[in-house]
């Protein structure tokens, strides 16, 4: 970590840019989501806006965790600490996700948008 | 010998200071204890009362069962003295939250990780002290706001101690105000119990990592040690989506969300119910059960902990396998994530999914068993001493390996199909807690106490509590199996007496009928009053011990290795008199070398020694 | 006695304590959100309704974002000052961070109340779709007329009448009530009936005599009832408290009474008559069935059986202004109201529309219902109720109007609306539409769309949604009468209003806990950490960079809050 005084204005610096470099990106992603000229996929909110949104937002929270909560030169104890939160949070989220997504189906049950449709009583086995 | 004169700081400490809102790790894992042992008797009690229930569905409760409860509430929740359905939901979920939440984590970990890790580490206390009182205090807050709830008019919370929506989303919805509603209560408490035990959980693995003594290396922790560091990630990690969820929950009912709630929910009194609908009443069984199977592993760690020290102390052998358990912990500790929705087969999961986690769920009882078989091998040529605390870890073995083994079949996918619900999982998690966990606390109060106290247990009324209770244990959860195999459903208030009125001859997969199981149902409930006499022995030794029990004759009167046993007796506020540095592995006992048959991590090797074995000095790494 | 590794590293880990505390505690917040993500994201992707998609306004959720971007700028220098030993810069730079935070919440303030004060309605459609179409609005202020009447005020000198109410409210004409003493009567119902009756001179006394025989007289010739309460008396709380409590110790007494027979006779059928068999065996023999029916005789003369209800009259019949949340919807007819608390009103209920000044309409439900059917969407529309009524009537066909224009020139694009163009007429449309019209009656919509040319109302006209305090918006948004059997739910833009919002509160409260959590730990830094800092810098260093770690992880817990919430 930086602990002589050069380093510390350095970092300051770095500190500076990264701030700059979140503004900028929140204006970027609120664009994407108002300007009709950056609109991509189908017209109005819709996969695509998701995913570019959403891969903003990561770039920007590594960024965050990186330079201002310094896990660009942290402990492996403190990587070991994160990793295993953000494996467990995957967990939950991934498992819950595929039991959603694998319900027991009777007849020939129909598919919107790849999900299954609560409308649909065929597959309206839960829930 | 004596407590505080090693310490030079120590300053006068008023009562307050020093036994009420004391950041001592030592005074905050008693108080643990006793608020725990409390809220067992507790979760006991309304056992009984629905045991009875189920015994005699159409007696009143006997006096000794009612005098605790005033006229006014036998009229509210009982019927001519009998115990209503309503009533025995509200016990039945009661018992489970105050057995899991605030009984046996509480005594296993926070009680006996809070006493014992610090001192098995050579530190002078947790890592942040104050937040150990604070988790002390906001766990007991937790408790009692659900305790409480037993008087209000609605009474406490009767939707089963897994508290699944919709229906505990519409429980006690008559209350206007939601804030005095038994099921909010529940919802508050839990919230409290998961800060609590965050606030635990955190300081537990940062003292375990930071405050090792010199020389304290990873693979010279005694077992405990190991387990509580598991225990605290499970605790750390599987509790907070449960905090999601309650507040969720908690929402639902304070103000009129649907997190829970699916669309065009229809009840009798109240017809279509006023809410927006939408919600899914399985995301809420997957947040809870997302805690709630890592939670059995909290709960079984600390247990496996104290037989796991037990063992080599009292056979005078070193643990069986140590690193391999080492492993086995952490394992069992990984894979505890991945494996809930066992608990959730027939929720209408898809093949695919259910195939998964019986995979993980069979692979977990890997790690299980690994940790079994190495304390059973512990045994083989060892010199045992049939001391308490040996007894009781010694019947920890087999009645842990029937909880253990008798999961199995719920494991798989078919099985579960026809043993959910029954009375076959109650018998099985009760085996794994009962006679398991319980008896491994209990061999770790008759060990500790010396230390904690500087008496011995009397022996006697050890053998009293003992062997009455293991018998009682066995004839209350062994028919539980066999009625779960004949299809009794676990939430039947009357003990399956409703159901033969409408089916007396119904023959199960099993070829099994309830009518010729249901009479087992009596000799459950004369166990269940039994084991409660039983365990007045223990109280009365507790008690007596204390002031009259015969005194140690030294600081290490079980002639242990582990550095618990190189502090004053009781130790004082700092625990430790001189220097920690340890040289060696926890269960250094019988050592061929070494004159007397335990070597303590603390003793100085002698000089020719040392030059022979160097892994005897305290490791570099870890000076201070 | 000292806790090692306070300040200084462990050589091995080469951190210190509370810096291993600090990243336990950011690794369970992980699980924690983890967990809220994944409500979210289940709730959304098995939505039984089309998701509310970029149902915030922007802007604050956008300014917030600045704020909690700056503010970990500014706890990163203040951290960096301390390294360098420049106490006054650490000052400048935390005091920057702490008022960020406030200005944080302040926002997030103006947000929530926007909310709170923001009604919706699903107007129930018995058309050929189970389906709602929604208005959204503000609730007007009413006030009773003479003849029973709801009349809608406005606001004289910045302040509407004393006696006006919302007008979402359950106006009944009560002739009789009747409270249950099984279980607690909610005071507050209570005060506020009598607040009422007061107002309106209405009388409310009770019918009959609630007389219970005393506990020691029962059995006794001639024995007679002491009266609790006497008929005529009037109602107060404390009248209901004592009726309630004579009650309760007469249900006590009973009962024990009651579980004394019960013990006796299986006493009597194990000792007199040797049967001992548990209790599903025995209830079926005929002894024992003799038994219980003598029992029962024996039994009612020594019981008190105190009344469970006691019932006043109102005189003369009192119009009562009530909220809907004191009843379920099912607990409400023409006849009577059944309050949550098991009161029974009888009288007459009158009309009790909900009036709104509408300033949106939605019919995303209603068209998913349809497609869902194979029907025309716009045909089930067409019979709703709410295109019945003249002035929503206006707004629809505007929004056809435009909808044609917007259609041709997207189709140059080759693209199509989506469903939000479609079938969701927000605020700013009203707006456009009516300044639109304002400016020429003979507007063409669909030509103004085609072009481009229809103005909307920016980012800064409505900060926080529509401002129904300016004169000029609120003439846009039409005064709608909605009868009470065409609303089949309403809420204001609470959770309660859909899975959505409960998300968006949910997380979004937590995470301003969070905020105000790190505010307090940086404020104690800020205010009371010279005394740390002068014994030893690094000390104060340690802890204002744990501080700034937790900082920095509400940050990053925004960062994805605010595209999920706002822009999706």
């Amino acid at each position: 970590m930086a602990d002589s005084v050069a380093e510390i204005q350095k970092a300051k610096k770095l500190y500076f840019f990264i701030g700059m470099l979140l503004f900028f990106f929140t204006v970027v992603t609120v664009l994407v989501a108002t300007v009709e000229a950056l609109d991509f996929g189908d017209h109005g909110f819709d996969g695509v806006d998701a995913t570019i949104g959403l891969i903003i937002a990561a770039f920007k929270a590594s960024l965050v965790m990186i330079i201002f909560m310094h896990l660009n030169h942290e402990k492996p104890l403190i990587y070991f600490f994160y990793g295993l939160a953000l494996l467990m949070a995957f967990f939950c989220l991934w498992l819950i996700g595929w039991s959603k997504s694998d319900p027991i189906q009777f007849g020939n049950p129909t598919k919107v948008d790849g999900f299954y449709n609560p409308a649909n009583p065929a597959t309206d086995v839960h829930d | 010998m004596s407590a505080d004169s090693h310490d030079d700081h120590h300053h006068q400490q008023s009562f307050w200071t020093k036994y009420l809102f004391s950041t001592d790790h030592k005074t905050i894992g008693i108080q643990y204890g006793l608020a725990a042992g409390a809220f067992l008797l507790f979760g006991f009690f309304l056992m009984i009362v629905m045991r009875w229930s189920i015994a005699y569905p159409h007696e009143p409760l006997p006096g000794y069962l009612s005098w605790i409860f005033t006229d006014g509430w036998k009229a509210r929740w009982l019927d001519g003295g009998k115990v209503t359905g309503e009533t025995y939901n509200m016990f039945g979920a009661m018992h489970g939250t105050i057995m899991v939440f605030l009984g046996v984590v509480p005594l296993g970990f926070a009680a006996f990780g809070n006493y014992v890790t610090p001192l098995q580490i050579g530190a002078p206390d947790m890592a942040f002290p104050k937040l150990n009182m604070a988790s002390f205090w906001v766990y007991l807050l937790g408790g009692l706001i659900m305790c409480a709830s037993f008087f209000m008019e609605s009474g406490a919370a009767k939707s089963g101690w897994t508290n699944y929506s919709p229906l505990a989303g519409y429980a006690d919805k008559q209350i206007v105000n939601q804030l005095l509603a038994g099921q909010t209560q529940w919802l508050i408490g839990l919230v409290c119990l998961i800060t609590s035990s965050l606030l635990g959980s955190v300081n537990f693995v940062t003292t375990i990592i930071q405050l090792r003594a010199k020389g304290l290396t990873w693979m010279r922790l005694p077992f405990f040690v190991w387990a509580m560091l598991v225990t605290g990630f499970l605790l750390l990690l599987a509790f907070p989506p449960l905090e999601a969820a309650g507040i969720m929950q908690l929402m639902d009912r304070m103000t009129g969300s649907s997190f829970f709630m699916p669309s065009g929910l229809y009840s009798r009194t109240d017809g279509v119910m006023e809410l927006s609908g939408s919600g899914s009443p399985l995301l809420f069984q997957h947040l809870f059960w997302f805690l709630g199977h890592p939670e059995v592993y909290v709960l079984l760690l600390p247990a496996i902990a104290c037989v796991a020290e037990i063992i080599p102390c009292h056979t005078r052998k070193p643990l069986w396998g140590y690193k391999p358990m080492v492993w086995a912990v952490i394992v069992l500790g990984f894979l505890s994530f991945i494996v809930w929705a066992h608990h959730m087969y027939l929720t209408g999961m898809g093949p695919v999914i259910s195939t998964f986690f019986q995979t993980t769920t069979v692979l977990i009882s890997v790690p299980s068993v690994i940790l079994l078989t190495s304390m059973i091998i512990s045994l083989w040529g060892g010199s045992i001493r049939f001391t308490m605390p040996m007894i009781w870890a010694a019947a920890f073995l087999p009645m842990f390996g029937i909880g253990g083994l008798t999961g199995l079949p719920l494991a798989f996918n078919l099985a579960d199909l026809h043993l959910h619900d029954t009375y076959y999982v109650i018998g099985h998690f009760h085996y794994v807690v009962a006679p398991g966990i319980l008896f491994g606390l209990f061999a770790g109060v008759y060990h500790w106490y010396p230390k904690m106290t500087g008496r011995f247990m009397d022996n006697t009324l050890g053998h009293l509590h003992f062997w009455p209770s293991l018998i009682c244990m066995n004839f209350l959860f062994f028919p539980m199996l066999t009625q779960g195999m004949a299809g009794f459903h676990r939430r039947w208030y009357n003990g399956g007496d409703a159901y033969l009125e409408k089916a007396s001859d119904g023959i199960n997969v099993f070829g099994l009928t309830v009518a010729e199981k249901i009479s087992l149902n009596e000799v459950m409930t004369v166990s269940a009053i039994a084991l409660a006499l039983a365990q007045v022995p223990f109280l009365v030794n507790m008690f007596v011990s204390y002031f009259w029990g015969k005194k140690v004759t030294s600081d290490n009167p079980w002639d242990a290795t582990t550095l618990e046993w190189a502090t004053p007796t009781p130790p004082g506020h700092g625990n430790f008199t001189f220097d920690i540095s340890v040289y060696r592995g926890p269960y250094e006992y019988s050592r061929p070398d070494h004159g007397e048959d335990y070597f303590p991590q603390w003793e100085e090797p002698k000089r020719s020694e040392s030059g022979e074995d160097e892994s005897e000095e305290p490791a570099e790494e870890t000076k201070a | 006695m000292e806790i090692p590794f306070v300040v200084n590293a462990r050589k091995d880990t080469g951190l210190n304590n509370s810096k291993v505390g600090i990243w336990l505690f950011l690794a369970s917040e992980v699980t924690l959100f983890g967990g809220l993500f994944s409500g979210y994201l289940f709730l959304r992707l098995y939505a039984d309704y089309p998701w509310p998609e970029r149902a915030l306004p922007i802007l604050p959720g956008l300014i917030n974002t600045f704020i909690l971007i700056g503010s970990s700028v500014t706890v990163v220098f203040a951290w960096a000052a301390l390294k360098m030993r420049e106490w006054r810069k650490f000052q400048v730079h935390m005091s920057i961070t702490i008022a960020c935070a406030l200005g944080f919440m302040v926002l997030k303030a103006i947000e929530y109340n926007a909310k709170f004060s923001h009604h919706a309605v699903r107007i129930s459609d018995s058309g050929p779709v189970e389906g709602y179409g929604i208005l959204e609005g503000h609730k007007k202020k009413v006030v009773l007329e003479e003849n029973d009447r709801l009349h809608v005020v406005h606001k004289e000198n910045g302040k509407y009448p004393e006696e006006s109410f919302d007008a979402n409210r359950i106006v009944f004409k009560a002739s009789e009530m009747t409270f249950t003493l099984t279980r607690p009567v909610h005071d507050a119902f209570v005060i506020e009936i009598l607040k009422q009756a007061a107002k309106r001179d209405s009388k409310i006394t009770l019918v009959e005599d609630y007389a219970v025989m005393d506990e020691d007289q029962i059995g006794k010739d001639g024995a007679e009832k002491t009266k609790v309460l006497k008929a005529g008396d009037e109602l107060t709380t404390d009248a209901l408290d004592k009726a309630e409590n004579v009650f309760l110790d007469s249900r006590a007494h009973d009962s024990a009474i009651r579980t004394n027979f019960e013990k006796a006779s299986w006493a009597w059928i194990r000792d007199e008559k040797g049967i001992d068999k548990p209790g599903y065996n025995i209830i079926d023999l005929e002894v024992w069935k003799e038994r219980r029916k003598e029992d029962n005789e024996k039994l009612k003369p020594l019981m008190i059986g105190a009344e469970s209800g006691i019932t006043f009259r109102v005189e003369p019949a009192l119009t009562l202004i009530l909220e809907p949340s004191w009843m379920t919807s099912n607990g409400r007819n023409t006849e009577q109201l059944k309050l949550r608390d098991d009161t029974v009103i009888k009288g007459e209920m009158l009309e009790s529309p909900m009036i709104l000044g509408v300033d949106a309409i939605d019919f995303s439900f209603t068209a998913m219902r349809a497609r869902e059917q194979g029907l025309d969407p716009a045909a089930v529309i067409e019979k709703s109720w709410i295109v019945q009524e003249p002035q929503l009537k206006a707004i629809w066909e505007n929004h056809q109007e435009w909808l044609k224009g917007e259609t041709a020139r997207l189709a140059k694009k080759d693209r199509e609306p989506s469903d939000l163009d479609k079938y969701r007429v927000t605020w700013q449309k009203i707006v456009a539409y009516g300044q639109a019209k304002e400016a020429d009656p003979d507007a063409d919509l669909a030509k103004m769309a085609e072009e481009q040319t229809l103005a909307l109302p920016g980012w800064l006209d409505g900060f926080a949604g529509a401002d129904h305090y300016n004169p000029e918006m609120v003439k846009h948004f039409p005064e709608v009468s909605i009868p009470r059997d065409k609303v089949d739910f309403e809420s204001t833009f609470t959770p309660k209003w859909n899975t959505y919002y409960a998300i968006y509160f949910t997380i979004t409260g937590l995470h301003g806990l969070h905020v105000i959590g790190g505010m307090i730990v940086l404020g104690y830094y800020l205010f009371f950490g010279r005394k740390m800092y002068d014994s030893n810098p690094d000390w104060l260093a340690n802890r204002v960079e744990v501080g700034g770690l937790f900082w920095h992880f509400v940050d990053l817990v925004w960062i994805f809050l605010f595209p999920i919430l706002y822009l999706m």
